[in-house]
């Protein structure tokens, strides 16, 4: 599968842009803030329909426009698959995959594998829980729909217990905040649940995607919660084991939580880590070391996806050769020519490969 | 912008649901071409809408009169009342075959994001209804999204200290939907495999 063309309309900082891209590799060459990242972004957006920059929406449209849109057209044995976004300054973003609105966003990200390494994904390691809890989310959404609806209706049902937190305070309504607490007890059992079972089935790739990039030491997850303490190999992966242990949780912090405004505990709030031969990756290891792990995380995402489809994913390398010596950029290269790939860079001599070559400069790109 | 009859004429679709600035504007010049006698009839069908239609004061079902023909139907089980979120899901239902008993429609589901509690659904009217019409069991029949399981569990909550059996329609429905968009078949079975909650 690969993307065949691009079409953006007043997104970040184009006005307009036609991207016919060639079907093997990439590559994007031009200035800081070019707006090579911007096409990227672009199209991670049409496989994730969210920025892997983490921006919200509203700052996808270019500025002074009522509305953003992203429309791409993918090439597959089965034909084309089409998914178009209009963003509306202020409004709902509509979402069109094949001419349709999808019944799930983790629908189209399943439909469109694909693979970011980012500049900062040093983070990953070295950064607090949330990002860790992204990597492992997202992956569980490509890799099994049905879970990834749990997730998302995680989500949901904690937006709306905070909601009520937030309006009404410790004057809500008792008998609704049971009935949130039900619904974050069931549905987030099931996502901690969901959880452990990535890990465990990427364990073994990630410790052997550690090693292509010159990793020798072992790599391992941990993942700590606050309302049952740290998970490991003997806790229950069934998703009907937990709910009573995280609605106790969530009773015996009513009272904070009403106070905070907020849901104060929850899967929302557990952190998965990753350690280096029994030393804590984020306090304990060596920039190096995280460096490879960081990179060690991307490749294992992008193997369980090969895995899962039988065929490569799309794989998006946002600026990341400017970081690597040449023995972990070997790791990554080793990836590269299998399936559809974009880099960007500022220096053209700095990428490796070959590949379709283009020029961005000034809003266009030829 | 249009000329100013135009112009309001798709401000106005536009408010309506489903209906984009793009579709509105296709509708309004579509109308701009039709005969006179066409738009008098849609014009006076929804005047007569708002001034012939009105909500049952039992259930909240549509109806032109006090009370929608379901609740006057003497044959019907008063015991068993199947609660949904809006007055649309009410043939639906009934599409099904499967339910003899009454409804009662709540105006909604429970969304702290779009401010909408307990209070601002017909919950009040519904445990009043218990015990006027010997009420003995309540099948939530909301939509299978987070809201509505929320607010099903919610009726449980508030109906059983109340000796009342409540009842949820059986999975299977198409997750994160609307009932309307579920077929017949499909919600027959649900009705028929209801589970307690
Ligand atoms: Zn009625």
């Amino acid at each position: 599968m690969h993307l065949a063309w691009l079409e953006l309309r007043d997104f970040r900082s184009y006005e307009s842009l036609d991207f016919r891209p060639d079907p093997g590799v990439n590559v994007l060459v031009g200035h800081n803030g070019a707006g090579k990242t911007n096409v990227l972004e672009a199209i991670g957006y049409l496989s994730a329909l969210r920025s892997f920059r983490g921006s919200p929406d509203a700052a996808l449209i270019r500025s002074g426009t009522p509305a953003g849109i992203v429309r791409g057209g993918f090439e597959r044995e089965s034909g084309e698959v089409r998914v178009e976004v209009e963003i509306p300054e202020g409004g709902r973003r509509r979402v069109l995959f094949n001419g349709k609105r999808p019944q799930r966003f983790s629908d189209v990200a399943r439909e469109l594998p694909l693979v970011a390494f980012l500049p900062d994904d040093l983070d990953l390691l070295k950064g607090g829980p949330g990002g860790r809890r992204q990597y492992i989310d997202d992956l569980i959404a490509r890799l099994h729909p049905a879970a990834g609806a749990d997730l998302a209706e995680y989500d949901k049902a904690l937006r709306q217990r905070n909601s009520l937190l937030r309006n009404e305070g410790p004057a809500a309504d008792a008998l609704t905040i049971d009935v949130w607490d039900d619904r974050l007890a069931d549905l987030g059992s099931r996502v901690f649940t969901h959880r452990l079972r990535l890990l465990d089935r990427i364990a073994p790739v990630l410790a052997a995607s550690y090693r292509t990039v010159g990793g020798s030491e072992e790599l391992t997850f941990t993942y700590t919660t606050q309302w049952m303490g740290a998970a490991g190999k003997g806790t229950s992966r069934d998703p009907g084991d937990h709910i009573d242990a995280i609605r106790d949780a969530l009773s015996a912090r009513r009272m904070r939580d009403l106070d905070q405004k907020t849901t104060t505990l929850g899967p929302h709030r557990d952190d998965p880590g990753i350690r280096i031969d029994d030393r804590d990756a984020r306090t304990q290891a060596s920039q190096g070391e995280q460096r490879s792990a960081a990179l060690g995380l991307r490749i294992a995402a992008y193997r369980a996806l090969e895995n899962r489809h039988d065929r490569p994913p799309m794989l998006l390398l946002d600026d990341v050769f400017s970081e690597l010596d040449p023995l972990r950029a070997g790791g990554v290269l080793e990836l590269l020519p299998k399936g559809q790939v974009f880099v960007t860079t500022a220096r053209d001599d700095e990428v490796p490969v070959a590949g379709r070559r283009w020029a961005v400069r000034g809003g266009v790109v030829t | 912008m249009f000329e100013a009859p135009v112009q309001r004429l798709i401000d106005e679709l536009a408010r309506l649901p489903g209906i984009g600035r793009k579709s509105a504007q296709r509708l309004a010049f579509h109308l701009l071409h039709i005969e006179e006698a066409d738009a008098v009839r849609l014009g006076s069908s929804i005047i007569d809408l708002r001034r012939e239609v009105r909500l049952c004061s039992r259930c909240f079902n549509v109806t032109s009169d006090e009370e929608c023909s379901i609740c006057r139907d003497l044959r019907r089980d008063p015991t068993v009342l199947c609660v949904v979120e809006r007055a649309q899901d009410i043939p639906v239902i009934e599409g099904t075959q499967e339910f003899s008993g009454r409804y009662h429609v709540l105006g909604g589901a429970i969304s702290p994001i779009e401010g909408i509690g307990p209070d601002q659904l017909r919950m009040r009217e519904l445990v009043a209804r218990i015990d006027q019409e010997g009420v003995a069991e309540v099948i939530a029949a909301t939509n299978p999204t987070v809201e509505g399981d929320a607010t099903a569990l919610y009726l449980a909550r508030l109906l059983k200290p109340l000796g009342v059996r409540v009842t949820q329609l059986a999975s299977g429905l198409p997750v994160g939907g609307d009932l309307d968009y579920a077929d017949e078949v499909t919600l027959g079975r649900a009705l028929v495999g209801r589970q307690e909650l």
